[in-house]
């Protein structure tokens, strides 16, 4: 294998963008440097993963950050998948609830109790609807889904504090999952520090 | 790294500047160059202590365009290798700004450094 199909090879490193815009450049000096220098010796090729460890890192995570950018597809992507995760969740909440509260009718059930079983049913329908408002891509959507995960965020946190023996698993849902879309929600729409 | 201004900032806003992106504004101050150009007179310069490769000029490169401190200048042939075309770059008024602002905070501090008799004096 040649030397330059070996820093071809070497430059995915770097985002598509940057490839897209530089990629030839960067050959051309390649060549160059490979003309004034032996391609054979261990400290030529470790110049080269030098500079490729010191600079591609960087220009991947602006371009992360860059709006607007092949990163919009990956957060896109695993949007959506969170989004279908979060309706799932959102049903499995409901049937939870409504088979806890179908439990308790035949025992003895507190109002506390019964009004934390209400509000995690709601909790849970809430969490659904924002996943199927991630799901659509427009503005009113993300608008619709971050109501829909904040109201969702109160209603479990309410429950959490009516019915403090709620599992683990369902704080983690009912609290954790919310908070984890309304960042996600907000952190790409912030104005790139990168790019310059 | 050279972080993306609003425009109208003094050149002193993008101080200080890290010691690659000076070397290559340098290079740029004597006029437009290619790639391999800058990188031969950023090691001359600096008598072989900085070495760019062609990750860290071509990332620099972009940041700079992208904070308007330096410009595309058309793709030519160099006279002088007659090889395959190359991208040019120059300096903008602003990058010229900028470049002779870091200048003058490197002097001010060597003179610091000198007035306390750090550098410019042999050692007993």
């Amino acid at each position: 294998m040649s030397a330059e199909r070996i820093y071809r090879l070497l430059l995915r490193a770097y985002p598509p963008d940057f490839r897209a815009e530089y990629e030839r450049e960067m050959v051309l000096l390649f060549r160059d440097q490979c003309r004034e220098s032996d391609v054979r010796t261990i400290g030529f090729w470790a110049a080269v993963i030098w500079d490729i460890a010191r600079s591609a890192p960087a220009l991947r995570a602006e371009a992360w950050w860059t709006p607007g950018r092949e990163n919009t597809r990956t957060i896109g992507g695993i949007m959506k998948l969170a989004a279908m995760l979060a309706v799932l969740v959102g049903v499995f909440g409901i049937l939870n609830a409504m088979v806890e509260w179908g439990a308790a009718l035949t025992g003895t059930t507190g109002g506390m109790h019964a009004l934390a079983l209400v509000l995690g049913v709601f909790a849970s329908a809430l969490l659904l609807g924002a996943g199927a408002a991630i799901l659509r891509p427009t503005q009113r959507g993300r608008q619709a889904a971050r109501l829909a995960l904040l109201a969702s965020l109160v209603m479990s946190v309410a429950a959490r504090l009516l019915h403090p023996w709620m599992s683990i698993f369902s704080q983690l849902v009912g609290i954790g999952l919310p908070v984890a879309f309304l960042i996600a929600l907000y952190l790409p729409r912030r104005a790139s520090p990168a790019g310059a | 790294m050279v972080t993306k201004r609003r425009a109208g900032r003094p050149p002193e806003a993008y101080l200080p500047l890290p010691p690659a992106t000076f070397h290559i504004l340098l290079a740029l101050a004597d006029g437009e160059l290619h790639g391999y150009a800058i990188m031969k007179s950023v090691t001359a310069r600096s008598e072989g202590s900085v070495r760019l490769g062609p990750g860290t000029l071509y990332g620099s490169l972009k940041r700079l365009l992208a904070a308007r401190l330096v410009e595309e200048g058309g793709e030519r042939a160099d006279p002088e290798r007659g090889d395959e075309r190359r991208r040019y770059y120059r300096l903008t008024q602003l990058g010229l700004s900028v470049v002779r602002a870091e200048a003058r905070r490197l002097d001010a501090m060597v003179r610091a450094a000198r007035r306390k008799k750090l550098i410019g004096v042999r050692p007993a």
